[in-house]
């Protein structure tokens, strides 16, 4: 009797782990909805702007790394969690976008993806993020 | 005639040293548009917490700020506790939420003397961009109240004897996305303290980081109390032979900041168990470089509203 309940125990401890490790797949992101304001919006900085190395990859490592990787592949340590897919920067679908879109998704973003105006207050810190994204083109 | 000891001579000429480097023109800022309009500088440090004390960083409005900060004891007893960390530990948890951009508002628990506090950081000046302000500069109160039983108070116990305040002026500059600096002077005040000491002392700290990856620092701190007779409640000759004097050691602390989106961690060695930064500039006798070392950790969680 005892070690027929130890057995039962055993495989309930086991299934439950395993049930608890079962990686489901991702879903990759619907279309985004760009408010107009966002579609036309142009860059306060210029392109080859020092601060695109600098502060935008600085930022960009600090805030957006964790999910979307170094080099924007989607695969950082916290990706795996997400229901949706993180995407990949460096394909031309992401790096065909405007800017004003890259910026809403990457700043105002939804769902999953955190809101990210407070944490990145200045508008030209904001564009050199966007533009160290447009590095990762491959 | 005030009478400053070696560690006031050193945070006179530090001061001096950070007033003159502000002004100076070599430290630059991302130089890239013109200065149509003021941009605040980014923060001097990543997180509005370093070591014991705080930094002129200020999350921005509707930030819940989670702390949790713990001391293991000295290393003085080497292995036997493993240096420190199975001797007896100090450990607060707090939360901090930032009422404006530019107000914060906190609460505490301590273990060590069951200190609770209330803290309130509030930022006067932003450092700009151009450097036409070249410094932040911030006002930072902390009251405790001391949860220790009455006895611990004397006779004629009264509840007014379980708080104490400690008021600083904190001035920092981020010279470069490397390097950045505070400099802090601090008042401290106890409502009971034991006949020998004096109900308030003056104290001075500092705190730098060195950025060496986007994501990690190198961070050192002090603070140093400072032996002022001009407040003191004794003689001098009492002073200099007596515990008031004799053991006030500064808190001394080296370590590594790494810091995320969400979080803010610190590991380092440090001098001071306190927490409070009043317990320690009143009752720090851990001499840093006389093992008086201890581990310190601090770690940070934010959450944007």
């Amino acid at each position: 009797m005892k070690k027929t309940f130890n057995l039962a125990a055993i495989i309930c401890t086991v299934v439950i782990f395993m049930a608890a490790n079962v990686s489901y797949a991702q879903k990759a992101g619907g279309p985004w909805t760009i408010p107009a304001k966002y579609k036309s919006m142009k860059s306060t900085i210029k392109a080859g702007d020092p601060s695109i190395n600098s502060t935008g990859k600085e930022l960009y490592n600090k805030h957006c790394k964790s999910c979307h990787g170094a080099k924007g592949l989607g695969d950082g340590p916290k990706a795996a969690n997400l229901k949706t897919s993180t995407g990949d920067f460096s394909s031309k679908k992401f790096q065909d976008q405007a800017d004003g879109d890259i910026y809403y998704q990457s700043f105002v973003g939804r769902d999953e993806m955190p809101n990210f105006e407070k944490k990145i207050l200045d508008e030209s810190d904001r564009w050199a993020v966007v533009y160290f994204m447009r590095t990762m083109k491959k | 005639m005030k009478n400053f000891n070696l560690y006031g001579r050193v945070s006179a000429l530090a001061i001096m040293a950070f007033m003159l480097s502000c002004f100076s023109g070599f430290a630059q800022e991302e130089a890239t548009e013109e200065p149509a309009k003021e941009r605040p500088a980014r923060p001097a440090f990543e997180s509005g917490l370093l070591f014991d004390g705080a930094t002129t960083t200020l999350q921005p409005s509707k930030t819940l700020e989670m702390i949790i900060q713990h001391r293991f004891g000295t290393m003085d007893n080497g292995v036997k506790d493993l240096y420190g960390i199975w001797a007896p530990s100090n450990i607060r948890l707090g939360m901090n939420y930032s009422i404006l951009n530019n107000l914060m508002v906190g609460i505490g628990t301590t273990k060590f003397n069951k200190m609770q506090d209330i803290q309130v950081k509030y930022n006067v000046l932003q450092q700009t961009r151009s450097n036409k302000i070249p410094v932040t500069i911030s006002l930072y109160e902390v009251v405790g109240i001391d949860g220790s039983s009455d006895e611990k108070f004397g006779v004629n116990y009264k509840f007014s004897n379980r708080f104490n305040y400690f008021t600083q002026i904190i001035i920092s500059r981020r010279f470069n996305d490397m390097f950045s600096l505070q400099i802090a002077p601090g008042f401290t005040h106890y409502n009971s303290v034991d006949s020998t000491l004096d109900h308030d002392r003056l104290s001075f700290s500092f705190a730098g980081r060195v950025k060496f990856s986007p994501q990690s620092s190198l961070v050192i701190g002090a603070d140093i109390p400072l032996r002022v007779q001009g407040i003191s409640e004794h003689s001098k000759d009492f002073n200099d032979t007596n515990a008031n004097w004799n053991q006030m050691l500064p808190n001394i602390n080296i370590g590594y900041e790494v810091s995320t989106s969400t979080h803010a961690f610190h590991l380092y060695l440090a001098s001071g168990q306190g927490i409070l930064p009043q317990e320690n500039i009143m009752f720090n006798k851990n001499d840093f470089f006389s093992k008086g070392i201890l581990i310190g950790l601090n770690i940070t969680r934010l959450w944007s509203f």
